[in-house]
This record gives C-alpha cells, structure tokens and sequence, in this order.
C-alpha cells in the first residue's frame, strides 16, 4: 500500500499536510449544473444580449428621445427593453446559476424555468410594443403575462432559498430582492390599470418615479449588493471581512427603499432623509468591498472585475445625484428635470448595465465551458475560460463605454441631441465589441478546441 | 503484462493535467489534493474545491477519475471531495502562487 500527503513536488517546495481528520462534503454541490440547466441560463442572456443590442440601436436612430422629458411612449418602450429584455432577462439566467452556487444547493426545479422563459420573452416583447403604440390595455394583458413568469421564478427561487437553513446575509439579500420584485411589477400592473380605469388620484410620474426605484434600487441593485458579497471574494480570492456591516448594508438599503417608495409616490418632503439612509447604507457596502479586495489574495483584477467595481463605483455619482433630486429647494428647470433622465441613465446604464456586463464576462465563459468542455476533464487538452475571448476587445469596451456614458450624461443633461447621438455611439460601439467577444465565447458552444493529449505510463515517465 | 509501481511524480504530473477554469492553474498547484492512497490498483484520492458550492465539484471529481484511470496499473479511482480543511490560498506551491499572481505568505 502506497500513500502520499499533498501537495508536494519534486518542483516545489513541500507545504505540511492537513493535520486535521477531513470532513467529507455532505452532499455534492452540484448546483443543478446539468446540461439543460446549463443551457437554460445561456437562452435568458442571449435574449439579454439581443435586447441590449435592440435598444442601443433604437436610441442611437432616435437619439431626441433622451434630450426631452422621460414620460414619452417610445422612451417608456425603450426603457422597458432595456429593463425587462436585458437587465431582467441577465438577471433571471445569472440567478438560476448563481443562487445556488452562493447558497450551496440545488435550484428547486428546471421545469418551471422553461415555462417561466416563455412568459417572459413574450411578455416584455409584448409590453414594448404596445408602450410604443401606448396601448395601456395591451400593456395590461402582455404585463400579466411577464407577472406570472415572475410569479414562476419567485416561486422556484423561495423554494431553493427555503431548502437552505438559517438567515445568511446572502440568504436575507436575494429575498428582499425577489421581495422587491413582486412589488415592482405589483406596482407596475397597478399603475397601468389606474392609468387604464383611471381610478387612482396619484400623480402618474411620482408613481412612475416610485415603481421604477422599486425595480431599480430594489431587485437590481440589491442582487448586485448580494451576489456580490459571495462573488468578489470568490473571484478575488478573499473573504467577507464583516458579517455585521454586510447585514447592516442590506437592512439599510431595504429600510430607505420603503421610506422613498412612500416619500417619492406621495410626494412627500421626508425624502431626503430616507436617501440618507439609503446612502448609508451603500456606503456600508463600498466600505466593505474596499475591505474584501484590501484582504485578496490575488493581486490582479481581471477586466470582468473591473466592469463590476466600477459600476459600483457609480453608486458615489448616483448617492449625489439623488441626494440633489430629494432636495425640495432644488429649482425647476429645464436642466434640473433633464437630471432625473441623467439619473436613471446611470442608474440603468452605467450602475446595473456595466455591472451586469462585468458579470457577463465571468458567467457566459463558464457556462460555455461547462457545457463545452468540463465531461472532458482528465481526457482531453481545451482552454481555460480565460483563453475564451479577447482581453485587448474587453479593455476597449471598458473604455468606450465609461467615454459613451459620460458623454451621453452631460448630452443628456443639456438636452444636446448631437452628443447624445455620439455618446450613444460610444457605447454601442462598446456593445458591438461586447457582443463580438461574446461570439468568441459562443463560438466554443458550438465547436469545442479540444486536443487528446496522450497516455501517460510508469514507463514513460521513467525514461525521462 | 505487470504494471510497475506508481510513483509520486507519476500522479502528480497526471494530475497536473486537472486545470481548474477559473483561476487557470492545475490542482496540484493549487493544493487542492489532500492525498491519495494506492493499494492493489486502487487509488483513493482526497481532495478539496477551491469554494464550497462550485459548481466544478462533479465534474473535476470525474476528471481526476478520469485521468488517473489512464495510469497502467490503476483499475479503480475513488474521488473523495471534502470541506474541512477549508481550502486557503496558502495551501498553493510555489508555481501556484506565481501562476494566479497570489500575494506571498
């Protein structure tokens, strides 16, 4: 009998063996990573990435859509493209995958997913078109539709959060999001059906303005907020540094969101006061990544990581922007109401879309890779995900798009429909180059580089 | 034919060829593999994921199954994946260390 404490090489300098007895796992995590549950994800972000796509062309064709006041049909269609096609869509897919990875579970059930995937596309495709004809009764029917898919995925997900014990931080996160997400197409069903029958006496654009921070600050940026706090250790080789502070971050987040949901739907002067405590709590979260990566052991950051952590970033630009919007002193003009469009580009564009393509760059990859290669480990040679596209392609990408945004929000906010027109071409051009590297990684999907590598032997190895 | 006995480089740079995707670096160098034991053409491995919930657990178990399986001589691979110890990047070598740009120890 033969036995050999690792990890030592002839190569390598010995570290000491584990002394502790080892535990073995208690069941395998999985996660539900099995083909179709691999290739379910992959059809929510290609209709993600068409949607993207969709919508940048739409603005950069009408680019006068952005330089007047957001409550427009077209721009309502546009925006609900962006949000229901591609935010929500990444969104769906990055969860099914990830929510049990950073629980350690299985997803409760495929199936619904697949009924939940043809509710949704329908549903949003439906709703665009019919924003864009303002067809409130077709936005109706097409937006219960996406209620129930929505229905469907709360469901699955509470289902998979229930099967793991206690109240992780994690845990507690992704239920306010899905929380939140009940409440904003709730809200958003509501809002078109008074529109519809006319029966509320609400002012339609502080209802707007509220049902859109529901679905904004409370499912997207609090998945990011979540999903973060298990992904940038996971990716940076770290761990989260306070558990007290990340609960503090996501109960204050969910605290302000109540109080500015109240305040800005019934136009209310507390406000400010209640984006203080928003704001609070995003700082919580900044102090906590600073400390996350201040403790990593992996030195370099990946481009994928830096999409991420800027789009986080622009939470300091949002936190002040809001802060000014709150403010009941704050004059009104043209350019002061233009900063509520400024304020939701960011928010939507440069907060949750930068944040959702640096994702993209860590998910895709491996989704491809799985379905691609991982049945041939230990048999054949392939690439490893980061061999799977273009890093030069992802650095100009990164750059375009900061540049498309920062020209796109001061065009935005002097109403300037030429710089609109050239920020927005920046960052369609940052998405082209997004989608061509994302063709890299698809092209993998459908023919795999995979070399045998060959036999190795006692014999072999001894003639070395 | 009789096998010849195994040596330690053998598995070692077998399982060389187990590359973990994400951080690009086999799992030798990582210091993913615990240990293993031989007896009659048995080897039992012990070994660890870099996070608990990765999604890579079947299927880097099965590749180190797989490849061991290659060696003359092996006619069973058992994979036995486990949490405690928890896996730390001090638990890398040298060449892991310098391969994922991890900070000195």
């Amino acid at each position: 009998m033969m036995e050999a404490i690792l990890p030592k090489s002839a190569a390598v300098k010995s570290k000491p063996a584990p002394q502790k007895l080892v535990r073995p796992a208690a069941t395998p995590n999985l996660a539900g990573m099995q083909a179709a549950a691999v290739r379910l994800p992959l059809f929510f972000v290609l209709t993600g990435v068409l949607s993207l796509l969709v919508s940048g062309a739409v603005l950069l064709a009408q680019p006068d859509l952005l330089a007047m006041y957001h409550y427009t049909p077209h721009l309502l269609a546009v925006t609900h493209l962006f949000v229901l096609g591609f935010i929500c869509s990444i969104v769906m897919g990055a969860m099914y995958q990830l929510v049990p990875v950073t629980l350690e579970t299985q997803l409760f059930s495929e199936k619904l997913v697949k009924f939940q995937f043809a509710a949704h596309v329908i549903g949003f495709v439906g709703m665009v078109w019919a924003f864009w004809n303002f067809n409130m009764a077709m936005v109706g029917a097409f937006g219960s539709l996406l209620t129930l898919g929505v229905g469907l995925f709360v469901f699955n997900l509470a289902c998979t959060l229930a099967k793991v014990k206690g109240w992780k931080v994690i845990k507690f996160g992704i239920a306010s999001a899905l929380f939140w997400l009940m409440a904003t197409v709730a809200a958003g069903l509501f809002l078109t059906a008074s529109k519809f029958w006319n029966f509320i006496s609400v002012q339609p654009l502080a209802a707007m303005h509220a049902h859109a921070h529901l679905g904004v600050v409370g499912v997207f940026v609090m998945m990011i907020v979540t999903v973060s706090y298990k992904l940038v250790p996971m990716f940076t080789l770290s761990e989260l540094q306070s558990e007290r502070r990340a609960w503090g971050s996501v109960a204050l987040i969910n605290i302000g969101l109540v109080g500015i949901f109240i305040t800005v739907l019934f136009q209310e002067p507390f406000r400010p006061l209640f984006a203080l405590v928003m704001i609070s709590g995003f700082t919580l979260y900044g102090r906590e990544i600073i400390a996350i990566l201040r403790k990593r052991n992996r030195r370099t950051l990946d481009w994928g990581m830096k999409y991420f952590l800027t789009a986080i970033g622009l939470l300091v630009p949002l936190s002040i922007l809001a802060l000014a919007l709150t403010w009941s002193g704050l004059p009104l003009n043209a350019v002061t109401m233009q900063l509520e469009s400024v304020y939701g580009l960011i928010g939507l564009f440069g907060l949750v879309g930068l944040a959702i393509l640096g994702m993209l760059y860590k998910i895709v990859p491996f989704l491809v890779w799985f379905h691609s290669y991982s049945r041939h480990i230990g048999r054949a040679k392939f690439p490893a995900l980061a061999d799977m596209y273009s890093v030069p392609l992802q650095i100009a990408g990164y750059w375009s798009f900061l540049a498309g945004l920062a020209a796109l929000s001061f065009a935005t906010a002097w109403s300037h429909a030429t710089g609109i027109r050239w920020g927005g071409g920046l960052m369609v051009l940052s998405l082209a180059i997004f989608a061509l590297n994302m063709g890299k990684i698809l092209a993998h999907f459908i023919r795999p580089k995979i070399e045998p590598f060959a036999k190795k032997s006692n014999s072999a190895i001894n003639t070395l | 034919m009789t096998a010849s006995p195994l040596s330690d480089e053998l598995v070692l740079e077998t399982l060389r060829q187990v590359i973990d995707p994400e951080l690009g670096v086999n799992i030798v160098d990582l210091g993913l593999v615990y240990r293993y034991v031989c007896t009659a053409g048995k080897l039992t491995v012990t070994m660890t994921l870099t996070t608990p919930g990765c999604p890579m657990h079947d299927s880097i178990a099965e590749g180190v199954k797989n490849i061991l399986l290659t060696l003359d001589g092996v006619t069973e691979v058992d994979v036995e994946v486990v949490w405690d110890p928890p896996w730390h990047p001090s638990m890398m070598t040298e060449v892991g260390c310098s391969m994922t740009g991890v900070r000195n120890f």
